[in-house]
């Protein structure tokens, strides 16, 4: 078989499928996809809990209460991209504007597939997060009194962290909402 | 299920055709109400000769602007405190466009759930978009005039000449950045409650109060926090 042989062996039935079972088929992948960008925020926090743990135990009378707070307000943050992926598979599941779109069934479909792949994307914002959450609930643990600094600190560079994920989320819902591929 | 921002009416307008959307009308009402409470609040303490140790409004008052202006200077430096107002006034703003969606709003369309929520003006890339391109003249223009023209310009070649489409494009990277993130939060948490409202009654006790908690108070909160400081750290930091 040559590569041309392969290319409709994997693609060519496509072109038999009803576009809109092609469309509906490649969302339910997709919402699958998007959700894999859960591993981020899981690393992340548990990071997080592991340093605030770790910061109570070195500093149980002054340190303890700040460390947790900080170590929750960074783990809630860390979440977003978790939220974000969730917010791709819900529109993809419930309320699919692919499905009723005028167009090429193909790329229809592979555009619920791209969405959903962008999203993972949201593994690196996840992790890095969850990093500063815990540094930031190590930091609070030693130094109790510099806690309003300190969140400051590591809301801003948790806000920075997570540009590739919102960049990842522009692209996902422009692939779905916008019909830029013709 | 539809989570668009709908079309009020359209205005002819000199032949362009205007269309008044519902985050325009939600972002009116709340602007009314920013404006109705600082009358009313001016007029109250007009009324009256201001104390030297406030109580009651006055203190309620004081206490706010204090701590916006003390937000501001902690962030930008105490030779900037020229900028609180402004800051103060866009986060106020920002805060309330985000808290919105617990409000009870007006209906626009027929197809809404059980309980219709106001749609978050922030939940529309264009008023997040206009609010980081004010952002983005600011660094700019705060830029040209604290360094001069020449310095501006050859911040933009540093730290050697070929990185400069990097410069550029970097630059012009933040205010997108800085309005999908606040877009993305409160558009998620949006879709979100729209989707939960529509379950079956039985799961609508309780629940929703939870997520309206973290959906639209902490997350609405947070997001309107980090905006403000992500914009007051790329001016401050312009100006340096």
């Amino acid at each position: 078989m040559d590569v041309q042989g392969i290319i409709d062996f994997l693609i060519g039935w496509m072109e038999n499928v009803d576009p809109k079972a092609l469309v509906l088929a490649f969302s339910a992948i997709g919402a699958g996809i998007a959700m894999i960008a859960g591993i981020g925020p899981g690393i992340g926090q548990g990071f997080a809990a592991g340093k605030a743990a770790e910061a109570v135990s070195k500093n149980p009378e002054e340190g303890a209460r700040p460390a947790t707070i900080v170590m929750l307000l960074g783990s809630a943050v860390a979440e977003t991209s978790g939220i974000f992926s969730l917010v791709i598979a819900v529109i993809i599941l419930f309320a699919n504007p692919l499905v009723n779109k005028e167009g090429v069934g193909i790329v229809l479909a592979a555009s619920a597939l791209g969405a959903g792949l962008s999203m993972v994307a949201g593994i690196g914002p996840g992790i890095g997060q969850g990093y500063a959450a815990g540094k930031s609930a190590e930091a609070v643990g030693k130094r109790p009194k510099l806690q309003s600094m300190i969140v400051r600190t590591m809301l801003l560079g948790q806000a920075i962290a997570q540009t590739t994920g919102i960049y990842a989320l522009i692209v996902a819902l422009i692939l779905l909402f916008v019909n830029v591929l013709k | 299920m539809d989570f668009s921002n709908h079309v009020v009416t359209t205005v002819n307008l000199f032949g362009f055709e205007l269309w008044i959307t519902e985050s325009m009308v939600n972002s009116w009402i709340i602007m009314g109400i920013l404006v109705l409470a600082a009358v009313i609040i001016r007029i109250i303490l007009q009324r009256r000769t201001l104390q030297a140790v406030p109580t009651g409004l006055q203190n309620v008052v004081e206490t706010i602007v204090e701590m916006l202006d003390n937000f501001t200077v902690s962030t930008m430096g105490e030779k900037h405190r020229n900028f609180g107002p402004f800051y103060g006034g866009m986060f106020i703003y920002i805060l309330l466009c985000n808290l919105s969606g617990l409000l009870p709003g007006p209906k626009y369309v027929e197809s809404a759930g059980y309980i219709q929520f106001m749609r978050p003006p922030t939940a529309d890339v264009a008023v997040t978009l206009a609010l980081a391109l004010i952002t983005f003249f600011m660094t700019q223009g705060y830029g040209i005039k604290a360094k001069g023209v020449k310095n501006w310009a050859k911040g933009l070649t540093e730290p050697m000449w070929p990185l400069t489409p990097l410069n550029v494009i970097g630059e012009l990277a933040n205010p997108v950045s800085l309005s999908f993130r606040l877009f993305g939060n409160i558009l998620g948490g949006t879709i979100i409650m729209g989707l939960y409202y529509n379950l079956p009654w039985f799961a609508l006790v309780g629940i929703p109060a939870a997520l309206h908690i973290y959906f639209d108070i902490f997350a609405g909160v947070l997001q309107a926090f980090i905006f403000v400081m992500l914009s007051m750290t790329f001016v401050s930091s312009a100006m340096e």
